[in-house]
């Protein structure tokens, strides 16, 4: 084990895949001279060349495009969006072409094509720089869509996504990139899809979430254990595509009241599906309805203290926990 | 330096297109400017004249730092250098720089956040018409109840809008004697008198009643009485019901609901044989015969008798579509005390129904339909009728006791505001 920042832990996966196979390159706006927006990249174009680490032009579906071709033909290219939000130029290539070729091929053509970049809100970058596209993604069949919260699942997880034969939307939390985490060495080590985890244990409320807000789910369960003696058993998602639920319908059955956590917007997110797989799984068991915590339904504001009003913080977590343990008074 | 996007942190002078001492207009480049992504003139922000370049053609100024200074009428040009309190902090390497506004991303998030205001009352949306007298409580509360034998009706509920929750039922003594004199009228029990569970031995005349109808009809010794009622006011009471609630009960919703009632009153019905002994059920769980396409199964409405008819209707409706499905559990088709089976929707006039052991006996019911009969004054009128069928245990059960059983069963049929008072 070794301490690494969320940004290193990705920045390893990618050159220790690209040391295994030759087959893994790197495409992106600034990723080779200007060494990543967020600087991902840094030192990769010197160590793999021109060819492996490839700057294009600011044109997304183009990247994306090339990028579906280049895996229909055998390479692992991982396409880097300067923002999560970009790829929403490409997402004709993505929805249409990168999740379908499998399909319309009858199962004799793989795409193994990464999509990875940074989303999230916190650091006043906007309405069009700010959106987390989980859902968005999460609701076509044929690929995968993974978010995840620990430096030690960035590396894992997209380890798992190289190596693959589909089609993945790696979505990093831009917020986490600083964060520090403790992450294997083992060049073999990889976290599979579709395995949530219990990231924190408790007997009182199911609190599920992923990326960013799990680390803030967690803030939260520290703090009214500390305070409250509130017990909050917190699930890690991993993955949203593969969904796994079983650990949360566990935990439901023990707990009884779940809260799922998410950033972005309310109708139709992530929490929407997860709290409805909830109720049709666990209905028996609930003791209240599952309470939804989400980001305003705005577009999100430019200015500091409206963004801050808009995104979703300790207080709005442990409201829902009080309410779905009928402690709000 | 402006901040011509969100990752620029700094710039460079490519070239000074006004000298010290140029006039300048608003709005008229001033220089040009390179960013990491793209080139710009710098626009002059109002009139006035130029002084000194605080940066060369060719040097990287951080965001924010000094260029140079546009002087009004009279105004001497002071050296800006003092002041540049961001650029200290800013002038590293561009590489340090990124490194430090990515860095800065994780330290901008907030944790905590602002505190919004709550004083808006909240919690689950009313419905836009609801029944006053519906019991709310949760999944949980419910499933307790059953399984501790706690009846909601006495539970007073904690939760939003009198929801009873977990806890609720927790606290709850189990039910008692008395808790059934408070029943809420839906789901109330009409006057029916209480059950217990009687275990009773058999009697020697009762032995050989047994052996002997046995050994003529097989292990059950089936006989048949059958009844015609008069349903007309059932029919009207369940279309004004439809119309109240909305919910879509059936007839034989109702006739479940008889059913439970009656055999409160005839605790003898509501047993099964054993060897050596017959059980009296404390308890009323009425299975329901429905055809799925493997065949005929009997999901249980349990404690039928403490259900309204709509929440019968509702559990009636769900465990036939799980039983289509085969998605019931063995203990939602087991342990029934009682049958019913009913082919009035395909028209069946009367029929008779074989046995679901352990019962003792199965009531089979048939089309509710207007046939003419004779009234009082001996007129030939048109009222709905309806014929039923009990098939009855003749080990348990007698002639007459069936036929009691049939007549108490009349009464809440034919009299259908029983059944929902």
């Amino acid at each position: 084990m070794t301490e690494k920042s969320y940004r290193d832990a990705i920045r390893d996966a990618m050159m220790e895949e690209m040391d295994r196979d030759p087959n893994v390159l790197i495409m992106g706006e600034d990723i080779g001279v200007y060494e990543g927006t967020f600087r991902i990249t840094a030192g990769m174009l010197k160590k793999y060349g021109p060819k492996r680490i490839i700057d294009t032009p600011i044109a997304e579906a183009g990247m994306v495009g090339t990028a579906v071709g280049m895996a229909m033909l055998g390479l692992r290219p991982i396409v880097e969006m300067m923002t999560i939000n970009f790829s929403i130029v490409a997402a004709d290539q993505i929805v249409n072409h990168a999740a379908k070729v499998r399909y319309f091929s009858g199962g004799q053509v793989d795409v193994p094509v990464i999509v990875r970049g940074p989303q999230g809100a916190g650091v006043q970058l906007s309405a069009q720089h700010s959106q987390s596209l989980e859902s968005f993604y999460g609701h076509f069949p044929g690929m995968h869509v993974v978010a995840p919260a620990t430096p030690a699942d960035a590396k894992g997880l997209l380890k798992t996504a190289i190596r693959g034969k589909d089609p993945v939307l790696f979505l990093e939390s831009a917020a986490l990139y600083g964060m520090k985490g403790e992450v294997p060495d083992d060049p073999e080590f990889t976290v599979p899809f579709g395995k949530s985890r219990v990231a924190r244990e408790g007997k009182d409320v199911t609190v599920v979430s992923y990326s960013r807000m799990l680390q803030l789910s967690l803030a939260v369960a520290d703090k009214l254990s500390k305070e409250e003696g509130i017990e909050c058993e917190v699930i890690d998602l991993r993955s949203l595509r593969p969904l796994d639920m079983d650990p949360v319908f566990a935990s439901v059955s023990k707990t009884h009241r779940a809260v799922v956590v998410q950033e972005q917007w309310k109708p139709y997110g992530a929490a929407a599906e997860i709290s409805a797989s909830i109720m049709e799984a666990m209905f028996d068991e609930l003791d209240a309805p599952v309470a939804r915590v989400t980001g305003e339904d705005v577009p999100m504001p430019y200015a500091r203290n409206l963004e801050l009003l808009a995104t979703p913080h300790e207080p709005e977590i442990i409201h829902a926990v009080k309410k779905v343990m009928y402690a709000n008074g | 330096m402006p901040k011509a996007g969100d990752a620029m942190t700094e710039g460079k002078v490519v070239k000074w297109y006004k000298q010290p001492g140029d006039a300048v207009k608003k709005g008229e480049p001033v220089a040009e400017i390179e960013t990491d992504k793209v080139n710009l003139d710098l626009e002059a922000e109002t009139d006035g004249t130029l002084g000194a370049h605080a940066a060369k053609e060719g040097d990287m100024v951080p965001v924010g730092g000094v260029l140079a200074r546009i002087l009004a009428e009279g105004e001497k040009d002071e050296a800006p250098a003092t002041k540049e309190e961001e650029p200290q902090r800013r002038a590293t390497d561009k590489k340090e720089s990124v490194k430090h506004t990515t860095g800065e991303y994780h330290e901008a998030i907030e944790q905590r956040g602002p505190r919004r205001d709550r004083s808006a009352p909240e919690g689950d949306a009313q419905p836009a018409k609801e029944s006053t007298d519906r019991l709310r409580s949760s999944p949980l509360a419910r499933r307790m109840a059953r399984d501790l034998g706690v009846s909601l009706e006495s539970v007073q509920g904690s939760g939003p809008r009198g929801r009873i929750v977990a806890a609720d039922v927790k606290n709850a003594k189990p039910a008692t004697e008395g808790r059934r004199d408070a029943a809420r009228p839906a789901g109330g029990d009409a006057g029916a008198p209480q059950l217990e569970t009687k275990i009773i031995p058999l009697s020697a005349m009762r032995r050989t009643i047994a052996k002997r109808l046995a050994e003529s009809t097989g292990p059950i010794p089936h006989f048949y009485l059958t009844a015609d009622y008069d349903v007309t006011n059932l029919v009207s009471v369940r279309q004004q019901m439809i119309e109240i609630t909305g919910v879509k009960v059936s007839l034989n919703d109702f006739i479940i609901r008889g059913i439970a009632l009656a055999l409160r009153h005839h605790p003898a019905v509501n047993a099964s044989w054993g060897d050596d002994a017959i059980t009296q059920h404390g308890e009323v769980h009425v299975g329901v015969a429905v055809a799925t396409a493997d065949g005929l199964i009997t999901p249980v409405i349990r404690n039928a008798d403490q259900k309204s008819v709509a929440d019968i209707a509702t559990e009636v409706r769900a465990l036939a579509d799980k039983a289509k499905n085969r998605r019931l559990k063995p203990d939602e088709y087991q342990g029934s005390t009682f049958t019913i089976s009913n082919l009035g929707a395909w028209g069946i006039e009367d029929f008779t129904a074989i046995i679901n052991p352990p019962n003792a006996a199965i009531l089979a019911v048939g089309a509710a339909e207007p046939r003419p009969v004779v009234d009082a004054n001996r007129q030939i009128i048109v009222r709905d009728r309806m014929k039923v069928t009990l098939s009855c245990d003749h080990r348990i059960v007698d002639g007459a006791l069936g036929a009691d059983f049939l007549k108490t069963l009349r009464q809440y049929v034919e009299q259908p505001l029983r059944l929902v008072v």
